[in-house]
């Protein structure tokens, strides 16, 4: 018999045996549903629209002030509302809880909870100046021709980038990806760990490698979790381009479907990255007790890459972001970003891919060998160097 | 026939095995017996190529055991491991698939087990919901669901009670009927004495006595004599030999063969009333014991 037929009854026992499982059905329903609600419900996606400021007026003011505020307000895409307060004691005290994001005393003095919202706080001096300057031009007694002199004209103004809202929904997109990607491959790493540990800590492993070689039951116990993790995900993936076509949604992106699309894919290169550690680290350990001492490492270094990819997000044409799509602990997270971002060059997602599997395959080698050789030992912890010593002939 | 000629093993200044030399033909049971620690284990390891020995080597129908071979073997490691959560008849199927049955003969291979077993009406059972003996006979059919020509059991009968050993014992004896060479390594040798056709015995590492239990009971050097008598202190008529038991006024020694047993029973009925009298080749654990200390003797 063939290894290839060996590793596949492995990849079907695994997924037989977990895809019957209630877990994975009620997870599935979850996770698609989740999914679902932030494509359907736009409030949730990109942020929906900015909440109004309140201006809490007290003193004196001008007549003119709340038409100016609007104004002011409207050219920075803010908007503005006032409310006016009997004393400075009671202002204040919408000013703590928070009923009124600013304090204007007199019309002439700004008084904050804490931090300075400077958005606000030069829409706020824009109409108070633009009262002032009103009144000085009536009082002088200018004609129209020159009060029209007087007025500066409006600067005019262009993006470089896309627009704002545009953005922010790739971000959106790009972030949503990320912690699903992130769950998954933790969550399946996971599994294959606690798998392997079983597998050591029932001897059912012994009973197994008389049978076939440590690399194709590792081979298979990572390819069938993973088949398990992909129908997940896609199914996942098939619900949230479902709920596209109907939710018709104005806040996304043009592009979302086929960043859904590449997360998927990416989905596949970074489990298989991990999962090759996870698979190591379990075969070091008999217990189940001591998985979580063996996670933590691994879970380490994805929530680094994790941050990593949040860090690109925020400027993905920057040179760490390029670096990062490139290094494989990092590209798959880093690489979602960028494509939720606009488009990546061929030759970069080409190069990725292949730095991608050539370390996966030199992974699989040693990772194999650590398992071919720490596998069998049971009891205490396995040191990696025994098990590296151990692997050398029976990989 | 299973040639395993000259195996050695070390694990740092453990000596594990030291040149273990012995066969096992088709249709016999052989026991392998020694004490805990003696090599048993690394042996059948070595077998499955679970460990590689540092020097020997283990042939099959004259050929060297490799992947081929070994898909015609079927193990039941000492520590007893299966899929708790996985059921029964799938469990069986999977490793009958695993050692090359096609998937629709590796389901009527499980089912099959399952009739002979008494388990049919829990084939869709997860492991783990079966009773303890039940658990172990799964696990013996896992061994033997693809008709291996040749069966390594570690400590098949550790922890069974005396009906489990009945059980197993006559299963043995099925399966070598039909052909197959069986292999099973056990420290308790009273409660194999009457399985095992053929006995090699390993102590240290090395083969310290091989041979078909007859043959090595007719031909030991020494028989067992016990005598019981009801009277006056008697101690004084027994032969010169070794005593390996004293109780309720009966007692079990290891004479020479060549004992002059008219003598004894004449002078033990002087004594009083003789209860108990018979003279036996020696038991599987005198043979043993005796092999052991010439081996670590010499």
């Amino acid at each position: 018999m063939s290894g290839v037929r060996r590793v596949w009854l492995v990849v079907r026992r695994e997924w037989i045996q977990r895809v019957r499982s209630t877990a994975f059905r009620v997870s599935t329903v979850i996770s698609a549903a989740i999914v679902v609600a932030i494509i359907a419900i736009p409030q949730i996606y990109g942020g929906g629209v900015e909440p109004p400021r309140v201006v809490g007026v007290v003193g004196e003011s001008s007549p003119q002030l709340q038409a100016a505020l609007r104004a002011a307000g409207e050219s920075v895409t803010l908007s503005v509302e006032t409310r006016a307060f009997e004393d400075e004691a009671a202002g204040r005290a919408a000013l703590r809880t928070g009923d009124v994001n600013v304090l204007l005393v007199d019309q002439g003095a700004l008084v904050w909870k804490a931090e300075v919202d400077d958005q606000l706080g030069a829409v706020v001096t824009a109409a108070v100046q633009a009262i002032d300057q009103q009144r000085a031009i009536d009082e002088i007694g200018l004609t129209p021709a020159e009060q029209q002199q007087l007025r500066p004209a409006p600067l005019s103004s262009r993006s470089l980038e896309p627009v704002t809202k545009e953005r922010t929904a790739r971000l959106a997109l790009a972030t949503i990806g990320l912690v699903l990607l992130l769950m998954f491959i933790s969550f399946y790493g996971g599994f294959l760990l606690v798998g392997v540990i079983e597998e050591k800590s029932s001897r059912v492993v012994e009973v197994l490698l008389s049978r076939l070689r440590p690399t194709e039951l590792l081979s298979g116990k990572i390819g069938g979790i993973g088949l398990v993790g992909l129908a997940q995900f896609a199914l996942v993936a098939v619900a949230a381009l479902i709920a596209l076509v109907f939710a018709d949604n104005p806040e996304l992106p043009a592009t979302t479907r086929g960043t859904i699309g590449w997360i998927v894919f990416w989905f596949v290169l970074g489990y298989a990255f991990y999962a090759v550690l996870y698979g190591a680290a379990g075969s070091l350990v008999s217990r189940q007790e001591d998985a979580q001492s063996m996670t933590f490492p691994i879970t380490a270094v994805l929530i680094v890459a994790y941050i990593f990819a949040l860090e690109a997000a925020q400027s993905p044409d920057s040179t760490m972001a390029l670096i990062g799509s490139f290094v494989p602990p990092t590209a798959p997270l880093v690489m979602i970003v960028r494509i939720a971002n606009g488009s990546v060059p061929w030759w970069q997602l080409g190069l990725s891919v292949v730095l991608m599997l050539a370390t996966i395959c030199g992974m699989v080698l040693l990772a194999g060998r650590i398992y071919a050789g720490a596998v069998l030992r049971t009891g205490r912890r396995v040191k990696l160097k025994e098990a590296w010593r151990g692997g050398e002939l029976s990989g | 026939m299973l040639e395993v000629s000259d195996l050695s093993k070390r694990y740092g200044d453990v000596v594990a095995l030291d040149g273990a030399t012995f066969r096992a033909a088709p249709g016999r049971i052989v026991g392998f017996l020694g004490p805990n620690g003696a090599g048993k284990t690394t042996t059948m390891r070595a077998i499955f190529g679970l460990v590689s020995p540092d020097g020997g080597e283990v042939r099959w129908r004259g050929a060297p055991v490799g992947a081929e071979q070994r898909a015609r073997f079927g193990y039941m490691p000492e520590e007893r491991g299966l899929y708790p959560k996985m059921r029964v008849g799938e469990q069986l199927a999977f490793f009958a698939e695993l050692s090359g049955l096609a998937r629709d003969e590796a389901r009527d291979a499980a089912g099959r087990w399952l009739d002979r077993l008494g388990l049919a009406d829990r084939a869709d059972a997860r492991l783990e919901e079966l009773s303890h003996g039940n658990q172990q006979r799964v696990q013996f059919a896992a061994a033997l669901v693809h008709d291996p020509e040749l069966a390594v059991l570690d400590e098949p009968f550790s922890g069974l009670d005396p009906l489990g050993v009945e059980a197993l014992a006559a299963l043995l004896r099925e399966t070598a009927a039909s052909g197959v060479a069986v292999v099973f390594s056990s420290h308790q040798l009273d409660l194999v004495e009457d399985v095992c056709q053929d006995v090699v015995i390993i102590d240290h590492g090395r083969i310290v006595l091989a041979g078909i239990v007859e043959d090595l009971k007719a031909a030991a050097s020494r028989r067992s004599l016990q005598i019981g008598v009801n009277g006056e202190p008697w101690m004084a008529v027994l032969p010169s030999g070794t005593v390996t038991s004293r109780h309720n006024g009966q007692v079990r020694v290891l004479v020479d063969a060549s004992t002059d047993l008219d003598q004894i029973l004449a002078s033990a009925r002087k004594a009083g009333e003789v209860t108990r009298f018979s003279f036996e080749p020696p038991s599987l654990t005198d043979l043993f014991l005796e092999a052991v200390s010439e081996g670590r003797g010499a």
